[in-house]
């Protein structure tokens, strides 16, 4: 395409017209970088390498700025598809963490199912095993303007994640739900992939040490390439405009859990091979940017060029131009790159073992090309080069240094007087979409398969599998962030959110190993957008830092991977700004673990973490006074450090029962959620003078300020009480667990709230379901 | 004694299902659909154990149903060797005919759909734990070999077609004369309520699980595999933190019919 001689128009035209959305300077930069007039084909391949999806041009700084990476049990940090941390001497878990959210907005089943279908490559192709996934999702308010469209989307999206999730068969046991009318015209489907590896059988997305010398083969495994997802990553880079929903339903993805399925069964006969044999392979997912994108970073990554040839490559038609072959995003694709005298024996694996072409229309391994020394990438198609340009400037991408300009933020505390019926607020908060039982959701996904499930959605804070059978250690995770408290302070929604992730793992007994942070955010080229961003990352990173790993002191709990997604924006403004964290928990017995339900009755109940006057963003403020507010919640460092330690050590020591984190809804939601999650039968009554705070009793049972609620073990209270103690944390005993199915709490001398469960649970249990209808 | 868990390009639990039969003392391995058919003699029994395979396509088990492995199967069968299939084995089992085993393929397992106060509430999968009730007497069916009539056992399904129909209204008297209906779900006390929760999917008559006549062949819906070990269990059962990572639960006792069966049988 001619760029040399031109003026900056008729540039401008030239790359609209085939549709590239690369800008004017960036194709000057690649003419003069090649000293000659750039091809159709390498235009694509730069787009797609420099797409802020794939090359996180606006963020990179920022993230290289802020976060904290290392650790003493990091065993391999963001510079690959996902992160992984050591478990034990030999164990490792594998975490990757991804957004699909332009997908979903525009085909909610598909882009779903896709973005699950995404980050579990991203984990299997390290060579571990996909244990667990976890679904953070933001929707817009399912009784606003857009209503049925919000929920249409709802609705889509959860399909799309059960249909892929179930029938691949990696357990669900994780994620959350928030409806806010910031999403209704952009919602936000993150997805979360978890996996376990042996330290030593590792496998890296990069050409093994002298595949260039050697001539290694390239190989590409599963579905025939098609124009699926051409142009995915470009238009996840962009603006969400109505006019443009047509052409962009073209960019999304296929989804098919049934190929990855047999694809996984066949890449763990591969990965066994290898590991008898003690072949080193290099393995990665075709994910976003496709084959240019795979083909090119496992080059460049080990200092090699790559030859390819795009007429050897597995196709669903042959009349595709050779960018739609390079660029689209097909689904159920990995690549391979092994020693030739190993690839007979991984095209049976692939083409007779598992069959790939009989149970799969078109689908196959085929080798491509071979690793070179030289530093170029050469693509060929029908006899001529498409593609000559050096790997290292294809990949390098390129940097912006974007405008920060902090928002005017102008919310203000409300005057309200309290309600005189605290126990009607209550129901209401409980009733909220929000806040409401989970179960209409996760009853549709499968929680249990693969038998290793300890811990279920619903049962406690966080989710709990014991992914090795023989051992007896445990991988919790959780996921959190709350778009409110974003709307109020960036920078408290980052460092929050890495709090409650931290405190619900802990309330099941886990420590925080590792954080994984997602990033939602509006247009970077706004400066205010790129100011929310950076707020997020400071404050995710000062809280990750501040709250230690357990058992090393000034240490950061290590953020081992992550995604930037920009441009979660419509006309109608920019999403609230989402940082969305999961946190990855360990504990050495699962059968130490506790859940969220009350136990026994007569058994005390502690609270851990003072109430402040902390309702800006709260459920309270906006479901019963229909304002925002504007004192958020705050993370004090060492308190939640203290808070978070004691209790992980008095789960450990069997001196808690029943432990529940306080986040949306307060401390009231969290006393009734520990009554509403078990058997019926059991109820609480607490006396909130215990708190030891002056507020008044709505601010004390709704401020969502950090916190938990403990039931001890019988005849343990002492023993707890001088562990809080040794923390340097109040005692502050609430009440007694009652055997009576009411919730009761009591301040100064009056009884406040007054709640039959069994009409609460109908209320808490209808909330979502009604939302979704 | 030895069995093979039959892996169908789509299949999904194979591997605890192995890890559950192991648990109960019988030995093992994953049998790919295509290998050769005959290797399947040398096993003592068979599980085809939950999926998707070939995607549902057309219908849950349908393809699977044709494939030249069920052939082998079904006449092992004949031998009277024990074939319990899980979700969509029991779906495989149902579209290949072996169950009911009249000749025909006589019940389908269609779509769930939940009923409550005559009112429909739900649709689609749904993954929650479950008690069976045991409607056969001890020795009746391999599955449930070591369990009496009334027993129960607690267990997840999880599946978007379990709802047992069938269009010939004579083979529901037939299938309980013949104390062919094995499983029932029913409540913690035992009571087979006809709505949801208690009926999870619309199942006739809660039908859970099915034997064939001779009583060799069962499949059911939920997964025992999810069920062999204590710590699996849901919290509110005392009996999860009870033991060691090896102490039993529930769903063991299918496998360890299975297992006395094959002791008694052969």
């Amino acid at each position: 395409m001619r760029i040399i001689g031109l003026n900056d128009r008729e540039v401008e035209a030239g790359l609209r017209s085939v549709g590239l959305g690369l800008t004017v300077s960036e194709a000057r930069s690649v003419a003069e970088a090649l000293g000659r007039d750039p091809t159709v084909p390498e235009l694509f391949n730069y787009d797609t390498m420099w797409s802020e999806h794939c090359s996180y041009k606006s963020s990179r700084a920022t993230l290289n700025e802020f976060l904290h990476t290392e650790g003493p049990n990091v065993v391999q940090g963001p510079e690959e598809d996902a992160g992984i941390v050591a478990i034990d001497d030999e164990w490792c878990v594998v975490i990757a963490h991804e957004s699909h959210n332009h997908p979903s907005q525009i085909l909610p089943n598909e882009g779903a199912a896709t973005g699950i279908g995404g980050i579990v490559r991203d984990v299997n192709c390290m060579g571990a095993k996909v244990v667990a996934t976890a679904d953070p999702l933001r929707f817009g308010d399912p009784y606003g303007e857009d209503k049925n469209h919000v929920r249409w989307v709802a609705e889509g999206v959860v399909d799309g994640i059960w249909q892929y999730g179930n029938a691949l068969g990696v357990p669900i046991i994780a994620g959350d739900v928030v409806f806010d009318d910031s999403f209704d015209s952009n919602c936000l489907v993150n997805v979360v992939a978890v996996g376990v590896v042996k330290r030593g059988e590792i496998i890296k997305s990069r050409a093994p040490a002298g595949a260039g010398e050697k001539g290694y083969d390239v190989i590409v495994v599963g579905k025939p390439t098609d124009s699926s997802g051409f142009g995915g990553v470009t238009f996840a880079s962009e603006e969400l405009r109505e006019e443009d929903e047509e052409a962009n339903r073209g960019a999304i993805q296929i989804p098919d859990p049934f190929l990855k399925n047999v694809l996984f069964k066949a890449n763990e006969a591969l990965f066994k091979l290898t590991r008898d044999e003690g072949i080193v392979i290099g393995f990665k997912d075709l994910g976003g940017g496709g084959f240019t994108c795979a083909s090119s970073e496992m080059g460049a990554s080990a200092g090699y060029g790559m030859d390819l040839d795009l007429d050897l490559l597995h196709k669903a038609s042959e009349d595709l131009p050779p960018e739609v072959v390079a660029c689209a995003e097909t689904q159920e694709r990995f690549m391979l790159i092994c020693p030739p005298e190993l690839t007979p024996r991984a095209l049976k694996i692939y083409n007779e073992d598992w069959d790939l072409p009989n149970v799969y229309e078109g689908a196959r391994a085929s080798v491509v090309g071979k690793v070179t020394t030289d530093g170029r990438y050469i693509t060929r198609y029908r006899g001529i080069v498409t593609c000559d340009i050096s790997i290292e400037h294809l990949t390098r991408g390129i940097r912006y240094e974007r405008e920060e300009r902090p928002r005017v933020i102008d919310l203000e505390e409300p005057e309200i007087a309290a309600p005189e019926d605290l126990s009607e607020v209550l129901l209401k908060v409980l009733a909220s979409p929000n806040v409401s039982s989970r179960e209409h959701i996760y009853r549709y996904y499968d929680t249990e398969v693969q038998g290793n499930t300890v811990i279920r959605p619903g049962e406690a804070d966080a989710g709990l599998i014991a992914p090795v059978r023989g051992e007896k250690f445990g991988i919790a995770l959780s996921v959190d962030a709350n778009p409110f408290y974003g709307r109020i302070s960036p920078y408290w929604a980052g460092a929050t959110a890495v709090a409650e992730a931290m405190r619900n793992v802990a309330a099941i007994g886990a420590y925080p190993a590792t954080l994984t942070d997602c990033l939602n955010f509006g247009n970077p080229e706004k400066p205010e957008a790129f100011w929310e961003f950076r707020e997020c990352v400071r404050g995710l990173a000062d809280a990750a830092k501040a709250l230690w790993l357990k058992g090393y002191e000034d240490t950061p709990v290590p953020i081992v991977s992550g995604n930037v997604s920009f441009y979660n924006e419509s006309p109608d403004g920019a999403v609230d700004p989402s940082p969305i964290i999961a946190c990855v928990g360990l504990i050495d017995d699962v059968r130490d673990a506790v859940t969220m339900e009350l136990k026994k009755a007569g058994d005390s109940v502690y609270l851990i973490g003072p109430r402040f006057d902390e309702l800006g963003g709260s459920e309270y403020y906006r479901t019963v006074h229909g304002v925002t507010g504007k004192n958020v919640p705050i993370v004090r460092f060492e308190l939640e450090r203290n808070m978070i330690y004691a209790v992980i050590d008095s789960i450990a020591e069997k001196l808690v029962v029943a432990a529940h984190d306080i986040s949306n809804g307060g401390l009231g939601a969290t006393a009734a959620e520990m009554a509403l999650a078990g058997r019926a039968g059991l109820g609480l009554e607490l006396d909130l003078d215990a708190a030891g705070s002056d507020l008044s009793a709505d601010r004390l049972i709704f401020s969502e300020s950090s916190g938990f609620l403990l039931e001890c073990r019988e005849g343990a209270e002492e023993e707890l009480e001088t562990l809080l103690k040794g923390y340097g944390l109040d005692i502050m005993k609430l009440g007694n667990v009652t055997s009576s199915p009411e919730l009761f709490m009591n301040h100064k001398g009056n009884t406040v709230v007054r709640m039959d469960l069994s009409a609460a649970k109908k209320a808490w249990t209808a909330g979502l379901s009604e939302a979704m209808r | 004694m030895k069995v093979a868990v039959i892996q169908f390009p789509g299949t999904n639990c194979e591997h605890e299902t192995l890890v559950a039969a192991r648990s109960a003392g019988l030995a093992g391995e994953i049998f790919r659909w295509n290998r050769p058919a005959e290797e399947l003699t040398e096993f003592d029994g068979y599980i085809i154990p939950g999926g998707f395979s070939y995607q549902d396509r057309l219908r849950a088990g349908a393809i699977a149903s044709k494939e030249p492995v069920m052939d082998a199967l079904r006449e092992e069968a004949e031998r009277g060797k024990p074939i319990i299939g899980i979700c969509n084995g029991f779906q495989i089992l149902t579209e290949s005919g072996l169950l009911p085993g009249l000749g025909g393929v006589d019940v389908a397992l269609a779509s769930n759909v939940m009923v409550s106060k005559g009112e429909i509430v739900r649709r689609g999968f749904y993954c929650a734990w479950t008690t069976l009730r045991c409607e056969t007497p001890a020795r009746r069916c391999s599955g449930s070999f070591i369990l009496d009539k009334g027993d129960l056992v607690s267990m997840p399904l999880a599946h978007a077609e379990g709802n047992l129909v069938t269009a010939d209204e004579d083979l529901m008297e037939r299938l309980n004369e013949e104390d062919q209906i094995v499983f029932r779900y029913c409540d913690e006390g035992g009571n087979v309520e006809r709505e949801f929760p208690v009926n999870v999917n619309g199942s006739r008559e809660n039908i859970a699980g099915i034997c064939n006549p001779e009583g060799n062949v069962l499949g059911l819906m939920p997964h025992p595999e999810r069920s062999s070990f204590a710590w699996q269990l849901p919290p509110t059962d005392s009996a999860k933190s009870a033991g060691d990572m090896t102490a039993p639960g529930p769903g063991r006792r299918i496998f360890e019919s299975m297992k006395r069966y094959i002791e008694v049988m052969r």
